[in-house]
């Protein structure tokens, strides 16, 4: 495929290779001998640069303690200590935010079970809390964009115009993934935009905040919070709360396409049969 | 005062007098009450073509009350309050008003989009029928000619009707042809600046669609729907062989009481069918889509699944470009080949088929008898080819829908597109040339050998055979002889020869419901059941 | 069981139809001789008058036109009845629709099936053989026509007097090209007319703008400062002049996006390497800007993988490398996407340095 994406990037990005069980063994000696060498350097380093790290630690809130706990049990492997990336394996999160590490941990996409084109939707694997702590944990160390406090979804009896407003800010910026009808859509070489008909107004504005895998970035200087909010509102308003007044299927809202495939399995074949019926013997 | 007596019994002869005085309508009537049609369940196809063109002329006269073909700029402010305060053309507005605030508007909107996705289906079936069983042959070449131009106009009202709630679809849609439009070499711009007025999008497209759309496209079609049923009211319509029929005369019912009750029940049953998925299925929601904006798209964006084909193959189309380097230079992109070369070709080859197919076979005669598809492997298999060509590039025009829900790479799906469609159409036609040959030679098989009954016999060797009902007399020695074939079914199992019960009729049946009667071979020497059955 | 065999066989003599002692079928019959038709079988379906199997077929029909009545009804009265205008949330409304197609389509269907199942199970079994007289027409009358239409053209007196020939061919070809002149000259326009020719240039032009550089908008209108965009963000914009966002600038929307650093530089380094030197110098820091019309057929290619840094068409998936000058690399386009030259003002807000460099939206014949 013409997948000419500079390999270094997409390596960065996505990649954590799989290999035959010897080759890993072999890869895990390595890697053992390597984080001892890395251990005395750092022995070596902390020792002469006192505070570095202890003091971060030191610290780290309670739950940001816990939220430790757990990164260094679940996602250290990829996103190496304290966040700070490993080379061809996962990125750095530092100042990717509590944002991103919600929208991502909540929706099951992290931690990742395999390489893919990109990290698919699945059940989480921490609950609420314990998700809450990783989030709380990445934000301590780096900072970065934060879900805000409040209601993420505009009350349409104070303000009506908010519906349309999302409306209008929806198909500028969000349809030409994510569709009219919110179906999703394909992106190159295997990637996606996922659907639209159950994300949570959290995850929503995580990910225009953090910008997941290719989604762009919706900071708060590009869209404001009170847009984000409308953005929010339309989408769950419109699109999940599933308003079909033009009947009790919506054929997926995937256009056309299955309009077509519609009007052969029922309205041809029912006819088809009709006139078998008609021209057969009584 | 003198009352003059009014026998209400002698009013229709009265009547039917007065209009023989006038019109001498009596002979030709009596033709047409006597008229004879032959009846089989895919000759009704094309009248699902007729039926939905009817349905789409009364819901389109309700839409055409309601509709506002203006671009002029106005602020919504109906009842959708999802688009409230949007700025929008009065097309979209009107079409948003047509949806929500006029009573059963919207079950008329989506009558007529399905009414018109059925027309253009149900063309494709009847056309693949005549197609396959070679009714297109002399004295019937311009009805198929008609019917393919049936087919282009439909894809045009569809086109023009897609293009006209102005919404964001549509008004991607649009963009498309206008690009179409600018490949042409030399006039291209001319020809974009000539129907939009100017820069695309202009604001005179939607007025110009919006009377193509309901009066030139739709006049032209139903004198060609006209010309299409006259002509095959005049030359009779073509049979299956079988008893009695010859290619000299029409073995049916007379038109009237019966034929006409059926076309007239099956009117109904295609309205029904209309109203009910317009009912329950819902079609083009454009108030989702917003009103057409040049900068915003949705993923997904298709055309109805007749115009698929085309975008598809503008999809597959490899980045080849013609540069010509003369003066400032020219180009011819690459959207010229598939879009305008490949829609040409694609409707003017079918056009020519019938005389192309006549020279190849030297064949001059009359044909009013079908030709089972198995009888013409090589018709069947060059049909087979286009279908599938067809069907890959009309998949292609989905591809992105197709990739993303059963986790596809959007790229292979363009690759499997472009290799498939060159390579499958050859191995369709491979195929079904050979599924052809096979039947036929089974049909031959059973006309020497007979049926197999599924009774086993032992040789007094040890050896085992089936035993076989011949379908014919026999010779001395018991074996059957050979039998001509008609060109007509077949019968190849017992209980087609009345040797078993019925086959058990019904969805809901057990199949091994038991046979009530015992297998009698034996009896009464080799059942005399040569007749053709006509395969209803 | 009324069965009749051969009847009103072709051939058959005629008979009186005056004659009283005819039955009104033994009328039809003549009625089908004279019209060259043959009924080879006509029976009923049933035993005998009034069987009980036909008493069934007559109560399920009666059945089915009784219940298309009452659901055609029931299509009127909810017509009419139930809560149809639109309102926000799940009301009743929401159901006037699928009420109707129901409704109206079983009640259709139940009047079809009804009518259909008279017409077969009802009414007589007939196979009647009308003979097709296709033949040509006899070679007298094909002679008769054709030397009169010769005598026509004999009448008229063409062939002898060529100089009416030619004052048809002169005289009266202008009256029909007359006809179809204000059809077509009305709707002829110059695609390429006036000083900023519309194929060419677009609402960045400071053209359109007094000769000033035209600010980058949004939607709304309002200027663009750097910092409004997010990094591995994408902003769509459009030229900042009066009805700047509206179709009437159908070819100006742009996608004006802020890379990440490491990708910045690489966008950068292959811009300035622009072997036509287009693109040299158009980037504004991390900032690139884009036509969003695709080069193929004029969709906004607006899919931003910010990852992959690839923009995607969502009409034919042709796919353009950010990177690398929006260089075409999967699907139909042929040619990148345009850049647009950024700069700040005095302001700081986002202007274009100029217009495109490269002609806009899908390729054309003259482009040169």
């Amino acid at each position: 495929m013409t997948s000419d994406t500079p390999a270094r990037r997409r390596a960065r990005v996505f990649s954590r290779r799989r290999t035959a069980p010897s080759r890993a063994r072999r890869r895990l000696g390595a890697a053992v001998r390597m984080i001892a060498a890395l251990a005395l350097a750092g022995g070596v380093y902390t020792a002469f640069t006192p505070g570095a790290f202890a003091d971060d630690n030191v610290q780290l809130s309670a739950a940001a303690q816990e939220g430790k706990a757990l990164f260094d049990n679940s996602c250290i492997s990829c996103h190496g200590r304290d966040g700070q990336g490993v080379e061809d394996r996962g990125p750095s999160l530092i100042g990717v935010g509590s944002a991103s590490v919600e929208f991502q941990v909540s929706t099951g996409r992290m931690p990742m079970t395999r390489q893919e084109a990109q990290a698919e939707e699945k059940a989480p694997q921490f609950d609420e809390d314990q998700t809450k702590q990783i989030a709380q944990y990445i934000q301590e160390l780096g900072g970065g964009p934060e879900i805000p406090e409040g209601s993420l979804v505009e009350d349409l009896e104070a303000n009506p115009d908010a519906l349309a407003r999302g409306g209008e800010l929806f198909r500028i910026n969000c349809t030409s993934c994510h569709g009219f009808g919110g179906g999703g859509g394909a992106l190159s070489s295997g990637k996606f935009a996922p659907a639209l008909h159950d994300p949570t107004a959290r995850e929503i504005y995580a990910a225009m905040l953090s910008g997941p895998q290719n989604m762009p970035v919706f900071g708060d200087n590009q869209l404001s919070p009170d847009e984000k909010r409308a953005i929010i509102t339309y989408i769950q308003t419109q699109l999940q709360e599933d308003k079909d007044p033009g009947g009790l299927f919506n054929l997926g809202r995937y256009g056309p396409s299955t309009e077509g495939v519609a009007i052969f399995l029922v309205g041809i074949v029912l006819l088809v049969f009709t006139s078998l019926w008609i021209a057969g013997k009584s | 005062m003198k009352r003059r007596k009014v026998d209400l019994a002698e009013a229709p002869v009265t009547f039917a007098k007065g209009v023989d005085d006038r019109f001498q309508a009596a002979t030709p009537l009596r033709a047409l009450l006597n008229k004879v049609f032959p009846d089989h369940w895919s000759f009704l196809l094309g009248e699902i073509a007729l039926f939905s063109f009817i349905v789409l002329l009364l819901s389109g006269v309700f839409l055409t009350l309601f509709f506002d073909p203006s671009m002029k700029e106005i602020a919504y402010d109906g009842s959708y309050l999802g688009l409230r305060g949007t700025e929008m053309s009065a097309a979209y507005a009107s079409s948003l008003h047509l949806s929500f605030e006029v009573r059963g508007g919207l079950f008329m909107r989506q009558m007529h989009h399905w009414a018109a996705l059925l027309f253009m289906a149900s063309i494709i079936v009847h056309m693949a029928r005549v197609f396959f069983t070679g009714a297109y042959r002399k004295p019937r070449e311009i009805n198929w000619v008609i019917g393919i131009l049936l087919f282009l106009l439909g894809f045009f009202a569809g086109f023009t009707g897609y293009s006209l709630p102005d919404d964001g679809l549509s008004g991607t849609g649009l963009r498309i042809a206008s690009a179409i439009m600018l490949t042409l070499p030399v006039i291209g711009t001319w020809l974009s600046a000539a129907i939009f007025g100017g820069e695309f999008p202009g604001e005179f497209i939607i007025g110009r669609f919006y009377i193509a759309h309901v009066l030139l496209i739709p006049g032209i079609l139903l004198g060609l729907i006209a010309a299409h049923l006259g002509i095959v009211f005049k030359q009779k319509h073509t049979q299956w062989p079988g008893p009695m029929r010859t290619n000299t005369n029409v073995v049916g019912e007379r038109m009237f009481p019966r034929y006409a009750m059926k076309q007239g029940g099956f009117f109904m049953a295609v309205f029904g069918v209309i109203a009910l998925m317009a009912g329950l299925f819902q079609i083009n929601p454009i108030w989702l889509f917003g009103p057409y904006r040049a900068s915003e798209v949705s993923s997904a964006s298709q055309p109805d699944f007749y115009v698929m084909f085309m975008d598809g193959l503008v999809r597959l189309m490899p980045n080849w470009q013609i540069y010509i380097p003369i003066g400032n230079g020219y180009s011819i992109p690459p959207m010229f080949w598939p879009a305008v070369v490949g829609l040409g070709a694609l409707f003017t080859l079918p056009m020519a088929w019938p005389w192309l197919e006549a020279r190849k076979l030297k064949d001059k005669r009359t044909h009013h008898l079908l030709e089972r598809p198995r009888d013409n492997p090589e018709r069947v298999g060059i049909g087979m080819m286009a279908f599938t060509f067809f069907m890959v590039a009309t998949i292609s025009g989905a591809n992105d829908v197709i990739a993303d829900k059963f986790h596809i790479s959007l790229n292979a799906m363009t690759w499997a597109g472009r290799i498939g469609l060159l390579l499958l159409p050859p191995i369709a036609y491979y195929i079904s040339v050979r599924i052809c040959l096979g039947l036929q030679q089974h049909d031959r098989q059973v006309l020497a050998h007979g049926v197999e009954t599924g009774i086993i016999k032992r040789l007094p060797n040890g050896q085992f055979v089936e035993v076989h009902q011949p379908l014919g007399p026999v010779d001395d020695h018991g074996h059957p002889v050979p039998l001509e074939y008609a060109g007509w079914v077949v019968p190849k199992k017992m209980n087609r020869l009345g040797a078993l019960a019925p086959a058990v009729k019904g969805f809901f049946y057990p199949v091994e419901k038991p046979a009530e009667t015992p297998v009698s071979p034996a009896v009464g020497g080799p059942a005399k059941k040569e007749e053709i059955k006509s395969g209803r | 069981m009324t069965t009749v065999h051969h009847a009103g066989e072709a051939g058959t003599p005629p008979v009186d139809v005056n004659d009283p002692h005819l039955s009104r079928f033994d009328i039809v019959k003549e009625g089908l001789r004279r019209d060259d038709i043959e009924i080879v079988t006509y029976e009923s379906q049933f035993h005998g008058q009034n069987s009980k199997a036909e008493k069934r077929v007559v109560r399920n029909i009666a059945l089915l036109f009784a219940l298309s009545g009452i659901l055609t009804l029931a299509f009127v009265v909810f017509y009419i009845v139930w809560p149809w205008e639109f309102e926000l949330g799940h009301t009743m409304s929401d159901y006037y629709t699928p009420i109707l197609g129901i409704t109206l389509g079983l009640g259709l269907l139940a009047l079809g099936f009804g009518i259909l199942a008279w017409a077969k199970k009802l009414l007589p079994h007939e196979l009647s053989i009308q003979q097709r007289h296709d033949q040509p027409s006899p070679d007298d009358e094909r002679l008769i026509t054709g030397q009169t239409a010769m005598f026509v053209a004999d009448e008229l007196g063409v062939q002898r007097r060529p100089l009416l020939k030619g004052a048809i061919a002169l005289g009266l070809a202008p009256v029909g090209v007359a006809i179809g002149a204000p059809i077509l000259g009305g709707l002829i326009e110059n695609p390429h007319k006036g000083d900023l020719p519309m194929m060419f240039t677009t609402g960045f032009n400071p053209g359109n703008n007094n000769g000033q550089l035209v600010r980058l908008t949004r939607e709304d209108g309002s200027p663009i400062r750097p910092e409004d965009v997010s990094t591995g963000g994408q902003m769509t914009v459009y030229p900042g002049i009066p009805g700047g966002a509206t179709n009437h600038w159908a070819d100006s929307p742009t996608l004006l996006i802020h890379l990440r650093a490491d990708d910045a530089a690489e966008t950068r380094k292959n811009a300035d390497a622009d072997s036509n030197g287009r693109n040299v110098g158009s980037m504004y820091g991390n900032f690139v800007a884009y036509s969003k019309i695709c080069t193929h057929a004029g969709c906004p290619a607006s899919l931003y993988e910010q990852q992959t840094n690839r923009l995607l068409c969502p009409c034919h998936q042709s796919q353009f490398l950010i990177t690398d000058n929006a260089q075409p690399v999967f699907g139909p386009a042929t040619r990148r996407l345009p850049m647009l030259p950024l700069t700040v003002d005095e302001e700081g807000f986002f202007v274009a340095a100029s217009d495109f460099k490269d002609t806009v939206g899908p390729d054309f014949w003259e482009r040169p």
